[in-house]
């Protein structure tokens, strides 16, 4: 390997961590939701919140929005129906976007 | 309940503001569906090519402001709590393309201000850091989405009063940059109408291309871009492009 080998991985490399890096950041955007007029982020924190008050809790509870807006959850099975689907949605798309980058190196 | 998009196009001698609108309405009307609203001038106007259904709102607009020497129309921003026919806006700087619906999402919500104070540089260089510039955190007026409450209205009122009083404002949050921004207003005008506390906004960052990279290819599809050797390519995300350039590719 020559100076220029090196220059050119350098360069595929940083091509690979920003496309990475923009994947993800684009995934994270995508996990945004509205429900009942409060905005969510459908991730793995909110998902088993939900799912824990709805096993250990009766309806109706009480979580907090993106913005601290607390928000009353008359049936959670909705709503975790919508942030699991979202979630799955969204990280189905990064995992295959991610799956090229593993072949690019 | 009317959901619709806002934007401001003025010419000026050295940028073609029109091409950029011919480049982004089309996009806002494929990917968020929703009326657009332009305001603009007759200048303007009468150079704009057909963009299919489009409100215009023709404005004598106001003068004095300028970036790098060069005028920059951007003083009428207040304005648009007024001019919009909708119950919920999403107002844009019209550089901002929009790939996706994402924007929906913030205007289904009971929220009657949303606005960003991240931005993401997606050319990975971390380009924008103004902690040092200013000792109230910047906000990014590129994307706002308001309703016609008395609260959005107090907000932009209370621009406009930071707009004419800017000088004094500017010396008051030692903001370095002296030309009017209306990032600054909107984020004097909320700390101020929030009780000088800090509050929740959008909660994602801006994509952003800064003006280092050059766009040299757009479709409806992406915009890909050039910075220092270096090829990138935007697609399937809004992104907001600061490279004046983008008008002509």
């Amino acid at each position: 390997m020559d100076i220029n080998d090196f220059k050119k991985q350098s360069e595929k490399s940083y091509g690979i961590a920003l496309a990475k890096q923009n994947a993800l950041e684009k995934a994270k955007s995508k996990m945004i939701m509205a429900y009942e007029g409060h905005l969510f982020l459908a991730n793995a924190e909110t998902i088993n919140l939900v799912k824990t008050l709805s096993e250990l809790h009766t309806s109706p509870f009480y979580i907090l929005d993106t913005n601290d807006n607390p928000v009353e959850i008359a049936d959670p099975k909705i709503l975790l129906e919508k942030l699991i689907t979202k979630n799955q949605e969204v990280l189905n798309t990064y995992h295959e976007t991610y799956k090229q980058f593993a072949t690019l190196r | 309940m009317t959901t619709g998009v806002m934007m401001y196009c003025f010419n000026t001698e050295f940028y073609r503001y029109d091409k950029i609108a011919a480049k982004t309405i089309p996009l806002v009307k494929k990917n968020l569906g929703v009326e657009v609203t332009l305001v603009t001038n007759m200048e303007t106007y009468k150079l704009l090519p057909p963009l299919g259904f489009v409100n215009y709102i023709l404005i004598d607009h106001e003068t004095g402001n300028q970036i790098d020497r060069k005028p920059w129309h951007n003083l009428d921003r207040h304005r648009a709590y007024n001019l919009s026919p909708y119950d919920t806006t999403i107002l844009l700087d019209l550089d901002y393309f929009c790939f996706t619906d994402h924007l929906l999402t913030y205007a289904n919500t009971n929220e009657d201000f949303l606005i960003h104070d991240k931005v993401y540089d997606i050319t990975g260089k971390d380009s924008y850091e103004f902690r040092n510039n200013s000792i109230i955190p910047m906000l990014w007026a590129t994307v706002i989405v308001f309703k016609k409450t008395d609260r959005a209205k107090k907000i932009f009122d209370m621009v406009k009063y930071i707009k004419e009083n800017y000088g004094y404002f500017c010396s008051l949050y030692r903001i370095d940059f002296k030309n009017f921004r209306n990032d600054y207003a909107f984020a004097i005008a909320l700390h101020q109408m929030d009780g000088m506390v800090p509050t929740k906004k959008i909660p994602v960052s801006l994509p952003t291309l800064p003006a280092q990279a050059k766009v040299v290819k757009f479709d409806q599809e992406s915009i890909v871009w050039e910075m220092e050797d270096k090829t990138g390519i935007v697609y399937d995300t809004d992104v907001h492009v600061i490279d004046k350039g983008v008008a002509h590719v």
